[in-house]
């Protein structure tokens, strides 16, 4: 476990010298909510506080990016040469896998501290067990996240190209056809078919509800939760396959 | 045992054969330079051994450890330097060893004072402190090869461990690495430097094309080229030239004798060390007086030409 703490440290280190790019997500998440949420809730009618509700759906949309980006993260590591390097290492595919799912983790509580420590400023009404589960929700969400990028790697290693067109294309679609910003029951009815499949729809719902929106307009939470808890050990566990038996450090020569 | 063996060992990137069924045995204790130009599979070969690849077919063990089964126990008895040092840009040089260092189980207390001596020794004691990534190329390549030398693993795998690096900065690598076979590593390094090979190697693997063309000690893949050592010699004035020159053609091992200029002759003989002496003797039978004698040995590249008929240094490699 010791090599699994000194390998997230170092590549954290690596990832936050200088912390320039999570300040930024804190000010982009800060400038969103009180200049576009603000104006836009004075708008949206059938939701009692849209800016509330927004904020919610900015912090999922900022949990999926760190999700992707730690899937993407692994691949650029290869690109870069330091996944031949981390595979040369002493240690147990696995522990080195657990490292990464680590970091992301570590990454990801450390860019959503701040927008969801304001969301919950803003929201006001809150219960420690319901900010636990939120905060669980969106741990689910971000490695499941992670997981899908992580299976997608394979095809970073034929051409890098190909898996950035393939990744944008599905996190443009993923966000889209969802509930970050509408509610599910106002959806038109083809868009809504759609949305049941994303996974930041089942995320945010869950979110909403255990920060207190009315059950009314989200999906039933069992279903979500099944959902999103399914996508993570799956997503995951194929990630860990990919790892021990398919990955193979990018041959520089 | 042997410290690594290769059994009909293949490797396959897609259409391309990087390795065609590839034997190979290191004994312990010995350094090993895989010679070849680029394409020949030599960093293909290294990267299967410290399981960082995958063979396509065919075994691979490093001790009494199979690459494919038991990957984890292979990578506790080895360390690669990889032929270009990349990666960790916002990391400093002290401190991307040291992570190397607690990794790869070097002990605390052990720690530091193994740094400084190898940044010192390899001269990156001034760029300890600076990012990786405003190291120059020579820098960074050094800082490649101290991973191995702090780590020191039973298996040091070098892939090109002076490309980059200057005149001095590779005197001071190839010193450390026999430094480091001399405490009782095994060396396995992979050049297409001819200079490098010559210096480190105890045997050498000629590689091309995926394949092992010849492996033997230095000194006897060059005693195997026919005429491969130059003699070249000067007698004194007045020699009745003729006759001697068609006695030392008669001399075992002479392939061809010519003549350089006033008694100067220049042979091309198979083994200088055996056809001097009996030149000598010649000459002292004759009571011709020997003003100078010169021998060339041929060059590893002479031999990568004798066992593949393809020049090893080219301008773009040399």
């Amino acid at each position: 476990m010791r090599n699994v703490i000194r390998l997230v440290w170092f590549d954290l280190n690596h990832e936050l010298r200088p912390p320039i790019w999570i300040i930024m997500e804190w000010l982009t998440f800060t400038i969103q909510l009180a200049i576009y949420g603000a104006l836009i809730s004075q708008l949206v009618t059938g939701i009692s506080n849209y800016q509330q509700f927004y904020a919610i759906g900015f912090v999922v949309m900022m949990t999926f990016d760190m999700g992707s980006h730690t899937g993407r993260h692994f691949v650029e590591h290869a690109h870069e040469g330091r996944l031949p390097y981390l595979l040369s290492l002493p240690i147990p595919r696995s522990k080195l896998f657990l490292s990464i799912a680590l970091q992301g983790g570590i990454e990801l509580a450390l860019m959503i501290s701040v927008p969801f420590v304001v969301t919950l400023v803003l929201i006001g009404n809150f219960t420690i067990i319901s900010v636990v589960a939120a905060i669980a929700t969106l741990f689910c969400l971000g490695f499941g996240v992670a997981g899908v990028m992580l299976g997608l790697s394979f095809i970073a290693f034929k051409s890098a190209d190909l898996y950035t067109a393939i990744t944008a294309g599905l996190s443009s679609i993923i966000i889209r056809f969802s509930t970050v910003l509408y509610p599910f029951i106002f959806l038109p009815p083809s868009y809504a078919a759609a949305a049941l499949f994303s996974p930041l729809t089942h995320g945010s719902d869950l979110v909403r509800l255990f920060l207190g929106f009315d059950p009314n307009i989200l999906l039933n939470p069992v279903y979500s939760a099944a959902i999103l808890a399914a996508l993570a050990v799956s997503t995951l566990g194929l990630g860990m396959f990919i790892l021990q038996r398919l990955v193979e450090g990018v041959k520089s020569a | 045992m042997y410290a690594v063996e290769t059994q009909n060992l293949t490797k396959r990137y897609g259409k391309t054969q990087a390795l065609k069924g590839l034997d190979f045995m290191l004994d312990s204790e010995e350094i090993m330079v895989l010679l070849g130009p680029n394409g020949s599979g030599k960093t293909t070969l290294l990267l299967i051994l410290a399981t960082v690849l995958k063979p396509t077919s065919g075994t691979a063990k490093v001790g009494s450890y199979d690459v494919t089964k038991q990957p984890t126990k292979v990578r506790q008895v080895l360390g690669i330097s990889f032929q270009e040092a990349r990666g960790f840009w916002r990391h400093k040089p002290a401190e991307i060893l040291r992570f190397h260092a607690a990794i790869c189980g070097v002990p605390k207390s052990r720690r530091d004072t193994a740094i400084e001596e190898i940044l010192k020794d390899l001269e990156l004691w001034e760029a300890r402190n600076k990012l990786f990534m405003h190291l120059s190329g020579g820098q960074a390549k050094r800082l490649e090869v101290s991973k191995l030398l702090i780590q020191r693993p039973k298996l040091a795998i070098f892939d090109e461990p002076s490309s980059q690096v200057d005149l001095r900065g590779k005197r001071k690598i190839w010193e450390q690495i026999r430094k480091l076979r001399e405490e009782g590593s095994t060396i396995l390094i992979a050049t297409n430097e001819v200079r490098e090979a010559e210096y480190l190697a105890d045997r050498v693997t000629i590689l091309d094309q995926g394949k092992s063309v010849t492996c033997d000690s230095v000194k006897n893949l060059k005693d195997e080229i026919t005429g491969g050592d130059i003699v070249e010699l000067e007698l004194e004035p007045g020699t009745d030239s003729a006759r001697l020159q068609e006695e030392l053609k008669q001399i075992q091992g002479t392939v061809s004798l010519v003549s350089g200029g006033e008694n100067r002759y220049k042979a091309h003989v198979s083994i200088a060390e055996a056809w001097v002496p009996k030149m000598t003797n010649l000459c002292f039978k004759r009571k011709t007086r020997l003003l100078s004698v010169r021998v060339t040995e041929p060059s590893l590249d002479d031999v990568f030409l004798h066992f593949t008929g393809k020049a090893l240094e080219t301008p773009k490699n040399a």
